[in-house]
């Protein structure tokens, strides 16, 4: 004789509701993971997926079925006049479009972009990766990463994911941190590279999208509110300081180093410097050859200062970068030649700054950059 | 447990054990007490109560179930999901929403024979105030003769205070819904966004030099918005078209596109009326940079813009529009810096790598103009159809009004002093008898006379009068017909047709009065 039939036939009815109860709440936890996720489904469905593969990249859409009849795409109406890009941006459910230009891909930075507490629904990505041996290993590493979320929790999905291959050459074969940084190589390698970002960003760009993040490969780790923290500023252009962990032989312990050097008030010996160069001529910064004496963001950090303390720049970096979508659609994008001796970043200050758009800094917000 | 018939195979055996050994085997055996053969043993109660069990379970979790749908909703969906499609992985995801693309960019780049590859192109049309143009435009559409399942369509409708989206709206639905599958357009997108323009969109205001910085700005921005939201990692080629084009090649897409340049345009110009030549250059913001116009730019402060077509810059470049012969190859092409933005067609990398329409003042242009100059700066090959030509919508401006105004007042006062004229002639007429029967009669009279006359003298010189005999009635003919065509060329250069002929007639009267009072 077996002793569990013994056993429940001894028990006490009072067990056997409370062990029904307690089967209830277990299926409960089983299924109320992915019950959030239909009812979250339910509001794409309804609201922001498009009911063909023609969809802007930014939206997901409904595969077509192979039996499916042949039927004449919608017309589809955008209200963009409703479009908001606020400081409360997950309040009033903003979406917002992480783009970034890919060479080397870091699971730290993937592993910081699952970590950002912005509602991933609302959020779209968008890569651009270089043709080649290198480019090609950093998609396949990146291609597991979102096969993997996306088939994953569904609180953890993002909305959509874009992933472009280049068209235009890559000017550097190496991209190793010493040969990028080398003062001959920043003309082309930055023009080929505002021509990444721009070819990223315009097919991208959706109708509904708020809000664009600018934010590079090599940056590992930032606070999880970074969207939040950045939006709730509603500058239309607006960049935290970028800094680097680094090992301190001297004081034998980890130490922070800045990195991005973009981000600067301009000085009236860079003008008068901008002034003498050939119309094609860039200004570069960071470089003991080329000292123009502008205010660096990267300098102006105070000790335990205030994180929402607000600079206003005329050049800014690109490793982390938010810009309201309307500043791009204006026309801001990445000049790939000398638009007033600046380029990249630096000169989509100064194409926003034209437009009327004022970029702004935040020198004590801090994200971090990979050390190589 | 061993199964039954294995049991019986050994039955004999069994059997025989059983009979020998009694109990002692049962003992030993307990497991096979259930299958003693020459027996009837009713089912134990242990199984009895294990089924009656399981029963009992099943019940509780049928009752479960209903109510965990009932509190939560969000379940059934799920459930029936798994349900119908097998619950299967793969089938559940094909049920989910794709979220991940992959694009090569090195795919979309372009080419010369672009419906072969089945390359994609975006058509784009920001439109303001544009009811009374889009039939027209839609005619266009549906000519088109590039594949239309390879065309997606965007427009950026702001400002309007007219039925511009309603009858749009209306317009891509009757197209969407034709019976003809090949008259389907590909993704169809309508943004809507106003810019709190307060630029008036007539004629008058859009084409006065004033307004047009701001105005070129305002629709830079317009351009721009409308193309970063419609622009797809798909897109090949970027069409750019105006709604109000009257006339255009249904061809003119693979026309333009078999040059395989970034940028590319076609002549514009528009027919006029008779009084004002018949036919103008429409866009002028197709040129070549000279040397005057950069060193005048260089004179203008940072926010100035060139416009083209305006006394206040003379710029004396070469104009894609007065170089136009209506007989020339119109494949002829032509390097040109600014672009005019009626139509025009790129490929998407341009747009890709950033080339846009400033809405500031690039190099002292903005829009189209400083879009050829930063397609330029960007090294894209920009080029234009000097005899390629399509034709604008002719709108008379206010001063083409006003004269239009002043011509047909004009014409009215002609028509009535005309009548004037005529019912003074009537009452003329009135006043005295018809003179053309008397004419008549006194004509033949005359005639008779001279006949008689001839007959008589006849008898009296036969020899030298055949000569008189031919000529004199040919006189006579002559006589009768100069006074008609003669005031007839005179009048008709100034007067209409209908004048024409009837004036001579008035003047015969008037001379065949003139010739009756005279032999009166």
């Amino acid at each position: 004789m077996s002793p569990s039939p013994r056993s429940l036939r001894r028990t006490n009815p009072i067990s056997v509701v409370l062990a029904l109860l307690l089967a209830v709440g277990f299926i409960y936890f089983i299924f109320s993971e992915p019950s959030d996720g239909a009812a979250s489904n339910q509001i794409r469905d309804a609201t922001k997926s498009a009911a063909n593969a023609l969809s802007p990249p930014s939206l997901p859409f409904r595969k077509p079925k192979d039996d499916e009849e042949l039927v004449a795409t919608p017309v589809v109406h955008y209200m963009m006049s409703n479009l908001t890009n606020s400081a409360e941006a997950e309040a009033k459910q903003e979406t917002v479009l992480i783009l970034t230009p890919l060479a080397r891909f870091y699971q730290e930075y993937w592993d910081n972009l699952l970590s950002l507490s912005y509602p991933h629904e609302l959020i779209s990505l968008g890569f651009i990766l270089p043709k080649g041996k290198d480019g090609n290993t950093a998609t396949q590493l990146l291609q597991e990463q979102v096969a993997k979320t996306q088939s994953g929790s569904k609180s953890k999905r993002f909305a959509s994911i874009t992933i472009l291959r280049q068209d235009t050459e890559s000017p550097l074969q190496t991209q190793s941190e010493h040969e990028r940084h080398k003062l001959e190589n920043q003309k082309a390698r930055r023009a080929a590279m505002s021509k990444a970002r721009n070819s990223l960003l315009f097919t991208t760009l959706g109708p509904r999208t708020s809000w664009v993040l600018w934010l590079d490969s090599d940056i590992i780790e930032t606070p999880p509110t970074l969207i939040q923290d950045l939006a709730a500023h509603d500058k239309p252009v607006i960049v935290p300081n970028c800094f680097q962990r680094f090992y301190n032989k001297e004081l034998g312990r980890m130490d922070v180093r800045p990195y991005d050097f973009n981000s600067w008030v301009d000085s009236p010996t860079a003008q008068a410097m901008g002034e003498k160069m050939g119309k094609d001529d860039i200004l570069l910064e960071g470089y003991p050859e080329m000292a123009t004496y502008r205010t660096l963001m990267a300098y102006m950090v105070e000790p335990d200062g205030d994180t929402t303390k607000e600079v206003q720049l005329d050049g800014v970096g690109g490793t982390a970068l938010l810009v309201k979508a309307d500043v791009h659609r204006d026309g801001a994008m990445f000049p790939p030649f000398a638009f007033y001796h600046l380029i990249e970043t630096e000169g989509f200050a100064k194409m926003a700054s034209r437009l009327g758009w004022k970029s702004w800094g935040l020198p004590n917000y801090f994200v971090f950059h990979y050390n190589e | 447990m061993l199964p039954s018939f294995n049991s019986s195979t050994t039955g004999g055996k069994m059997h025989r054990h059983g009979y020998s050994n009694g109990h002692t085997s049962y003992s030993l055996r307990p497991s096979r007490s259930d299958f003693e053969p020459h027996q009837f043993q009713p089912r134990s109660h242990n199984s009895l109560r294990r089924r009656r069990q399981l029963i009992y379970r099943l019940g509780i979790l049928c009752l479960c179930l209903p109510v965990l749908l009932w509190f939560f909703p969000s379940l059934r969906t799920y459930i029936l999901s798994t349900v119908t499609l097998g619950g299967l992985f793969s089938s559940s995801e094909d049920f989910q929403l794709e979220t991940v693309r992959y694009y090569d960019l090195s795919n979309v780049q372009g080419t010369a024979r672009g419906w072969e590859r089945e390359e994609r192109i975006l058509l784009c049309a920001p439109l303001r105030d544009a009811a009374p143009h889009l039939p027209m435009f839609f005619s266009h559409l549906r000519n088109l003769t590039y594949p239309h399942k390879l065309i997606d369509l965007a427009f950026l409708v702001g400002d309007s205070k007219d039925n511009t989206i309603t009858l749009l709206t209306e317009l891509l639905e009757s197209l969407q819904h034709d019976k003809d599958p090949n008259m389907w357009y590909g993704e169809i997108s309508i943004m809507e966004k106003d810019f709190g323009q307060t630029v008036n969109q007539d004629v008058e205001s859009r084409h006065g030099f004033a307004a047009q910085a701001s105005r070129r700005k305002s629709m830079a921005q317009a351009r721009n918005w409308l193309l970063s939201a419609a622009l797809r990692p798909t897109h090949s080629w970027v069409y750019w078209r105006d709604v109000d084009v009257e006339t255009a090649p249904f061809t003119i897409l693979e026309d333009l596109m078999r040059h395989n340049k970034d940028v590319i345009v076609p002549n514009v110009w528009r027919p006029l009326p008779d009084w004002l030549g018949g036919e103008q250059p429409y866009d002028l913001n197709s040129w070549q940079e000279s040397e005057t116009a950069l060193a005048l730019a260089d004179t203008l402060d940072e926010d100035a813009v060139i416009v083209e077509g305006y006394a206040e810059y003379a710029t004396w470049r070469p104009h894609l529009a007065y170089l136009r012969d209506p007989y020339g190859d119109p494949d002829m092409e032509m390097e040109i810096d600014g672009v005019g933005g009626v139509s025009i067609l790129a490929k998407a990398r341009v747009f890709r790598q950033g080339v846009h329409f400033p809405a500031f003042s690039f190099e002292k242009h903005a829009e189209t103009e400083g879009f050829g100059k930063m397609a330029k700066r960007m090294k894209f090959s920009v080029v234009g159809l000097p005899h390629y030509t399509i034709w604008h919508l002719y709108e008379p401006s206010v001063d083409d009004i006003r004269h239009m105004e002043d011509m047909e007042r004009e014409r009215k006062d002609k028509e009535e002093k005309e009548r004037e004229e005529r019912e003074r002639m009537e009452r003329i007429k009135e006043q005295f008898d018809d003179p053309a029967s008397q004419w008549d009669k006194d004509k033949n009279d005359i005639k008779d006379m001279a006949t008689k006359e001839y007959l008589e003298s006849e008898g009296q010189q036969q020899d030298g009068q055949h000569k008189d005999e031919h000529e004199q009635p040919e006189a006579d003919r002559e006589q009768e017909q100069v006074p008609a065509p003669a005031p007839a060329q005179a009048q008709a250069p100034e007067k209409k047709e209908g004048e024409g002929e009837k004036k001579p007639s008035e003047e015969e009267k008037k001379s065949g009065e003139g010739e009756k009072k005279a032999e009166v």
